[in-house]
């Protein structure tokens, strides 16, 4: 079993006939997504790799009972095809696109308050339910089936630490990719409690980086409302700390946090294991796992 | 993308905040020119993208234009904090009688805009937050409402502003929203908001960033983001689509993500020195790796390049062909070190073996790095 996502979960692709959401189609199909509908305004009537494609996710709900979508739109267009796709009842939307301007992404984001609609992104490498399905854009051969649960800002790292668990026989039950943009639709928490509700998922990795205040609040959460044990790992311990939004978002954030020693602190204080490098999350997931 | 203060001025008299009457210049004559026609005495400002810049000397007065032509050919020939001085702001110097602090940034954790208002101005936010708290209202903003006046008003006076200056400065606030929420800034701020003697209320320095990914939406404000890179390779890496940082070491990287990319250097400092970060992000092509080898290749004194990219959204079997290019091209004599995984690995791996690249197909990271420390070792 998994979260967000599994094999019958009914999936359409936003901006499926562009050059990348046509190859990344055929690798989720491959993989084993439900993909029963594309949406392309002006391509209704198309089809890429024998899916049908529409010009409006209304249409495609309609015909289909599309559930979930994933966007391959490029960003000047996200803001508009994340608000039809949430207008259209769509439960869980997933925003691959980078470079999404930060202003349309709060725009989305109050949009998207009390509609009831999960989304994650933007930037982000998607969703995967390792042996179920895959929204996104992760190579699937990093990925096992098994019962930790994944949830990363980075795309590239978070395949990276999958591979490590998975070539060390730790399959993962639910991968998700946050994205690594300043503000994101979904953060870590909303993430830490459906894995701690899922029967099927017995650990967690976290999988950071410097900048911003995320791993602080997850720390927080931790210590707060989960059983489950959680390891992580946080990207960029030797890089100079900056301040990406200059003083005045340095003030809300709260003198000293942001940086990856503030991160290792608050997560160990909430008793979370942290690795040092990608490979020894497999070590302390290992000793973890053992102990409980 | 920060903009220099003459640029964000000409943004904030745009929505309706009013700053001492001004000129840009580039040489001394031009700003005895200029000063002649603002009138005496004003202030001389070097355009530079740093803060502190009236602790480091680049804000001075000038009483007489002699004295206009002496600072202004200083300023022009000197470097604020390594940035060399090519604009000077010639500005009507005003009396002040107050200073305030005007703020909107974003709170990226919850991801809306916060308005800030201080009743004292004129030293860091920071500094204001740290020795007068209460002197600070902030108020989380909604994109889709923006900030009413009202809102403004409560935030004035929940800072001890009072009487009709409350009406002024809640105006100014709103204002100065509005040039944050239609030039998609990620930072604005007024700061100074200065009260002249006069009773008007004038903005004496801005500071506006821009998110470099609304700039296409933006092209009428002709801002030259190139220009504002100070480093050459990092400007070029910007030309090619690519996030470069200069570091001091010799080991090239080239990585295909962010994270993947700190994780890397992480990695690499604990026996050896990393030259720099670079990420493709998920733009690769066989081009875009070509550039990038050129670009890393550049920094003298390299002993070795490690390339970690994964094979999600990227071809990288088409990258590896534009390494593949590179290294035939230019008879790369150091040990080029790849690890690349994910979709067409295998085809990947084929093209970068044929052209004298190491391929590493163990999925950890650190034993790639151990096997890059072990040929070098072999070597010296």
């Amino acid at each position: 079993m998994s979260i967000l996502l599994n094999r019958q979960t009914k999936v359409l692709v936003q901006g499926i006939t562009g050059k990348i959401g046509q190859s990344q189609t055929r690798w989720m199909l491959e993989y084993g997504t439900h993909i029963v509908a594309g949406v392309t305004p002006g391509k209704g009537g198309q089809s890429v790799e024998g899916i049908p494609v529409y010009d409006t996710v209304a249409e495609a709900v309609a015909e289909h009972g599309a559930e979930a979508s994933v966007l391959f739109v490029p960003p000047q267009a996200v803001k508009e095809a994340a608000i039809q796709a949430i207008d259209a009842g769509i439960k869980l939307i997933v925003v691959i696109t980078e470079h999404v301007p930060v202003h349309d992404v709060m725009e989305i984001r109050e949009y998207a308050t009390d509609s009831g609609v999960q989304i994650v992104g933007p930037t982000s490498p998607g969703i995967i339910s390792p042996g179920e399905a895959k929204m996104g854009i992760m190579p699937g051969n990093m990925f096992k089936p098994g019962r930790i649960g994944l949830v990363s800002r980075s795309g590239t790292l978070c395949y990276e630490v999958s591979a490590n668990l998975s070539g060390a026989g730790f399959g993962q039950s639910t991968v998700v990719g946050i994205g690594a943009d300043p503000v994101v639709l979904t953060n870590v928490p909303e993430v830490l409690r459906l894995f701690e509700e899922d029967p099927d998922t017995d650990l967690v990795v976290l999988v950071g980086e410097i900048g911003g205040v995320l791993e602080e609040v997850a720390a927080d959460y931790i210590k707060r409302s989960m059983t489950k044990p959680v390891v992580a790992y946080i990207a960029g311990l030797t890089a100079p700390h900056e301040k990406r939004m200059g003083h005045a978002g340095a003030i809300i954030q709260g003198d000293g946090r942001g940086t990856a020693q503030s991160k290792i602190s608050a997560l160990q204080e909430a008793g979370v294991q942290v690795a040092q490098f990608p490979a020894e999350v497999v070590k302390l997931v290992q000793k973890r796992l053992a102990s409980s | 993308m920060r903009l220099y203060e003459f640029e964000a001025s000409g943004l904030l008299i745009r929505k309706g905040i009013p700053v001492p009457r001004n000129a840009v210049v580039t040489s001394p004559q031009q700003a005895r020119e200029k000063a002649g026609e603002i009138g005496l005495p004003v202030m001389l400002k070097a355009q530079v993208l740093t803060g502190g810049r009236g602790l480091a000397g680049a804000v001075q007065a000038a009483e007489s234009l002699d004295q206009v032509e002496r600072i202004a050919e200083r300023l022009l020939t000197s470097s604020v904090r390594g940035l060399p001085v090519q604009r000077v702001m010639v500005a009507k110097k005003v009396d002040v009688d107050k200073e305030l602090y005007l703020g909107v940034t974003i709170d990226e954790y919850s991801g809306s805009p916060v308005a800030i208002v201080s009743s004292h101005g004129g030293v860091s936010v920071n500094q204001i937050v740290k020795e007068w708290p209460e002197s600070v209202a902030m108020q989380p903003v909604s994109v889709g409402k923006g900030l009413s006046l009202a809102e403004a008003r409560k935030m004035c006076r929940e800072v001890s502003i009072e009487g009709h200056e409350v009406t002024q400065v809640a105006s100014m606030l709103t204002a100065l929203y509005r040039v944050f929420e239609s030039y998609d800034c990620l930072v604005a701020e007024v700061n100074p908001l200065a009260r002249t003697t006069q009773g008007k209320y004038l903005a004496l320095d801005a500071k506006l960033e821009i998110d470099d990914s609304s700039l296409y939406r933006h092209t009428d404000l002709n801002l030259d983001l190139e220009s504002r890179i100070g480093n050459p390779r990092e400007r070029k890496a910007r030309e090619i689509g690519v996030t470069y940082v200069e570091l001091d070491g010799d080991i090239g990287l080239i990585a295909s993500g962010a994270g993947l990319g700190m994780a890397t250097v992480d990695i690499i400092k604990q026996k050896m020195r990393p030259a720099n970060f670079l990420e493709t992000g998920g733009a690769i092509t066989a081009e875009l790796l070509y550039n990038a080898m050129d670009l890393v290749m550049q920094k003298e004194g390299l002993r070795a390049v490690f390339i970690n990219i994964y094979g999600g959204i990227n071809p990288i079997h088409e990258g590896a062909k534009g390494v593949a290019k590179y290294m035939k091209e230019h008879n790369v004599s150091i040990p080029v070190v790849a690890k690349a995984l994910g979709n067409r690995q295998e085809e990947t791996w084929e093209i970068f073996r044929e052209h004298g690249v190491h391929v590493i197909t163990d999925i950890s990271t650190e034993k790639a790095i151990e096997y890059l420390a072990g040929l070098l070792e072999a070597t010296t």
